[in-house]
């Protein structure tokens, strides 16, 4: 494409001296989806430059492409300092003048920070080759003293906060990098830290800058960009809307870039919730991982979000609901039925489909009708036997309703595109005939055109009654799908949007305004 | 709510769009791909094995291996084998390993034969008490693995080791011979129906009703389930841990009667009959999960598999060959097995999204909390 302003803008500018990293072309195609499509990026010496976009725009794919962990599709081309690098292959590592620090961190927390050290540079070994421990904890202590880290060394890292993991893995990522040009990339260090301990981290990042080390910043957090980027570079669906100085910017224009026109263009249930039915299911005092006492009351056919951060309890409550989050406490009724305890909830069948499908759902082994059917298999007993052919016919019931996409229903289900293993996920949950269904993430890893037909298909189920809550970091879900949104921060609900207030701009702000407090 | 029109138009082209394979041509093409798919050496590779062992051994000794003595002498010989190699079918389906079996085996038939010997019980009865205590032991399992959430590998080690340990303590390592023992408890296992012993038609009714409860009931569905993807199962509405703890009182139940059977073959209650079987199970029921159901511990797979290698070791045994040539003979056989179905799996999985997780060839062990 090109075609973009902003890119024409960045391609016209003589390419600054200062340049330490370059990449142009970068496009990137996994089978369905063109997760990056003609990135530029362009990171100058001595800045911290960020990266934004929302949930699916390529800010991972475009750091999984810089790490060497998939290759980039042919025409690309990238330089550090000046040198070509390929980035159409990939490769243990690209350059040893780029380096990353990635979300999970890759740390062994059952070693302490001199062996995480030891393990990414090297071992001092004496002529028998054994391990000079007193000078490799010499390195370690001089490798972290520089920021200021008070830290057993020799304790296993799983007893470390998670901003001294966080600052031992950024001194990992840098073990034997003598300053100098060269970029470190961060992907969302701060995703899982509490608001203290951001500021923190934020002041180290400035000190690795001060070294004369090009940043890399990957984040959601837009707070973060305003206090320490120097540029930023918005992606959205896969291109580069824009690469511009920090300076002159405010949240909201921010937002709206990363935002765009595409969500507003997009999809829109407009689902309406008669103010006189009848409650469903109601929860008190949800407590648990990341969740410290959450309400809910879920109409017949409301379609409720929930919003909020990584680390917000928006990933928990819903597991929470449905009894499968260990150690939640908290009451919950459905249909008007006696008080439970959250943790008995099984006992409802509140069907969940999970973000994590590969992880938590599919069962890739299977085909793609024994998924399906996983959870209503009781119906199809025959004299203690399964009846394959009622089987055959309510699954082939639900991939005509939902639209299965596959060439047989005996095929296994990792054939299928993620938007159609993803429909039958779901097919699965409401299969059992629930009152009430959980979604979390329903279009993660979903194309483009199979998320507007699985947002219909929640739609027209809504309609017919079925109560619905949609948990997503993806607000286009929200947007599309929902009558009310729980806006969520630190474990608690901290707004509620209702109806047309549900817009972008107010609930990237809900989230953003709550962090910030 | 205009939505609505958009949707309807959708479902009733997606409906026509649906490759329904109901033409009799299509009909036709996918019957004959199906059948192709079903005799490809990927899917029966260890039939193959099997038919290029006979030719091999017809060639090599044309005087005693072709004969049906021969067929005779690889069923007598390995029924016990394949009862107790179909014991390991269920936990292992759910991702269990049970090392205790092989031990529980020794205590059964210890049991069995004591009551025989020493108090003079039926039969039946006394066959029953060693499956019983067999099902004590999967108890104790249960408990290990599932309530305490040890490891199963490591659990049902220790607990086989208890096991041995209570038998030593008990017999002395003396084994339990008496004259009782030759009369109608030794038919349990050595009477024949036209020349082909009883434990075979054991272990044909056993997987028969294994291969039941695996491939046409809820249950067997669920197992799989539990030992493919544990999460999904219990996000499924199965309950995982209680799949789990029967699964291991399966196995154990089940090599309580093959311990009884061995007891009765060997028409003596020796306290360490069971551990000779431990290997040749696991390598039987693992060749067994390539075969006919890609990654799925069988029933059937584990006979073929157990026919295979037990052909081998008869021919080999026919044409006089070394001792050591038997062993290496079972692990090329493994091995290569194996590793076959694992560059299959690579393949396939390439081209879909799906992670490698659960495969025989690839074992990795966890407890029922990971």
């Amino acid at each position: 494409m090109g075609s973009t302003p902003a890119v024409a803008d960045a391609a016209a500018q003589p390419r600054a001296p200062g340049t330490v990293l370059r990449v142009t072309g970068l496009s990137k195609t996994f089978p369905g989806t063109k997760a990056l499509d003609d990135v530029t990026l362009e990171v100058a010496e001595g800045e911290i430059h960020a990266l934004v976009g929302q949930n699916g725009s390529g800010k991972s794919t475009l750091i999984k492409v810089l790490a060497g962990y998939h290759h980039a599709d042919p025409g690309a081309q990238a330089w550090l300092n000046g040198e070509p690098f390929d980035v159409a292959d990939t490769a243990d590592s690209r350059h040893h003048r780029l380096r990353f620090v990635h979300q999970d961190l890759g740390l062994f927390l059952e070693l302490g920070a001199t062996d995480n050290l030891a393990l990414r540079g090297e071992f001092l070994l004496d002529p028998l080759h054994r391990i000079r421990w007193r000078a490799q904890a010499a390195l370690a202590r001089e490798l972290l003293g520089q920021f200021d880290l008070d830290l057993d060394l020799r304790r296993p890292l799983a007893e470390a906060t998670p901003v001294q993991r966080t600052v031992v893995a950024i001194a990992a990522a840098l073990v034997g990098w003598e300053g100098g040009p060269g970029v470190l990339v961060l992907d969302e260090p701060t995703a899982v830290l509490p608001p203290h301990d951001v500021t923190r981290l934020l002041e180290i990042v400035e000190r690795v800058r001060s070294r004369g080390t090009s940043i890399l910043y990957v984040s959601h957090r837009l707070d973060e960009v305003f206090r320490l980027a120097d540029r930023v570079t918005v992606l959205r669906g896969g291109r580069v809307v824009q690469t511009r100085p920090v300076a002159g910017l405010t949240t909201q224009t921010l937002a709206e870039l990363m935002v765009g026109s595409e969500v507003d263009a997009g999809y829109r249930a407009g689902l309406t919730v008669a103010p006189d039915l009848p409650v469903v299911l109601r929860a008190r005092d949800v407590r648990g991982r990341f969740l410290a006492g959450v309400d809910v009351d879920l109409a017949e056919g409301e379609v409720l979000g929930v919003a909020g951060l990584p680390g917000s309890g928006r990933n928990e409550l819903p597991y929470a609901l449905v009894g499968a989050l260990p150690g939640a406490t908290g009451r919950i009724s459905v249909d008007g039925s006696e008080w439970q305890p959250v943790r008995k909830s099984a006992s409802f069948d509140i069907p969940l489909v999970p973000a994590d499908r590969a992880g938590e759902a599919a069962i890739s082994e299977f085909s793609v009708q024994e998924n399906l059917t996983l959870s209503v298999l009781r119906r199809f007993r025959r004299f203690g036997l399964l009846s394959r052919r009622s089987e055959q016919h309510l699954a082939g019931e639900w991939a005509r309703t939902i639209e299965i996409k596959a060439a047989s229903q005996d095929d296994l289900i990792t054939t299928l595109s993620g938007g159609n293993q993803q429909k039958v996920m779901m097919a699965r949950c409401l299969a059992r005939d629930p009152r009430v269904l959980v979604l979390c993430e329903p279009t993660a890893g979903v194309d483009v055109g199979t998320r507007q037909a699985i947002y219909e298909f929640i739609a027209s189920r809504a309609r017919a009654g079925l109560s619905l809550m949609v948990s997503s970091s993806d607000t286009g879900d929200l947007l599309a799908l929902c009558t009310r949104v729980l806006v969520m921060c630190n474990g608690k609900v901290t707004r509620e949007i209702a109806g047309d207030e549900i817009t972008e701009h107010a609930l990237v702000h809900a989230m953003e305004e709550m962090e910030q407090q | 709510m205009t939505a609505n029109t958009p949707t309807d138009r959708q479902l009733q082209s997606a409906a026509g769009d649906q490759p329904s394979g109901s033409g009799p041509e299509g009909a036709a093409a996918g019957w004959r791909s199906n059948l192709a798919d079903s005799l490809s050496p990927r899917n029966i590779g260890a039939v193959y094995v099997l038919i290029v062992i006979c030719i091999v051994f017809s060639i090599w000794a044309p005087q005693t291996f072709p004969r049906p003595a021969t067929i005779k002498q690889v069923l007598d010989s390995n029924a016990i084998t394949a009862l107790a190699a179909l014991a390991l079918i269920v936990p292992l389906s759910a991702r269990v390993f049970d090392l205790s079996f092989a031990y529980v085996m020794s205590l059964s038939g210890v049991t069995a034969a004591h009551f025989v010997a020493a108090n003079n019980w039926n039969v039946l009865l006394a066959m029953l008490a060693g499956i019983v205590v067999a099902l004590i032991i999967g108890v104790v399992n249960g408990v290990v693995v599932v309530v305490m959430r040890i490891d199963s590998f490591i659990g049902t080690l220790a607990t086989g080791s208890l096991v041995q340990a209570f038998i030593s303590f008990v017999t002395n390592d003396n084994s339990i011979n008496s004259i009782k023992l030759n009369g109608s408890f030794s038919t349990l296992s050595q009477g024949t129906i036209l020349g082909i012993a009883y434990p075979v038609f054991y272990a044909l009714i056993v997987a028969t009703a294994l291969w039941l409860l695996m491939e046409h009931t809820a249950t067997g569905r669920r197992l799989y389930a539990t030992g493919f993807n544990p999460n999904a199962a219990r996000l499924a509405d199965i309950r995982v841990n209680k799949l789990r703890f029967c699964s291991l009182l399966t196995s154990a139940g089940l090599a309580g009667f093959a311990g009884v059977m061995l007891a009765s073959s060997l028409a003596s209650g020796s306290p360490s009959a069971g551990t000779s079987y431990l290997l040749p199970a696991f390598a039987a029921v693992f060749v067994g999960a390539t075969v006919f159901k890609h990654g799925r511990f069988n029933a059937w797979g584990t006979i073929v598999a157990v026919l295979m290698l037990g052909t081998g070791v008869v021919g080999l045994g026919l044409v006089s060959a070394p001792l050591w040539a038997i062993d290496m003979f079972t692990g090329v056989v493994l091995i290569a097995a194996l590793s076959a179905n694992s560059f299959e799996r690579r393949n396939l999985l390439r081209g879909g999204q799906g992670r490698f997780r659960w495969h025989p060839a690839r074992w990795r062990t966890t407890g029922p909390g990971a």
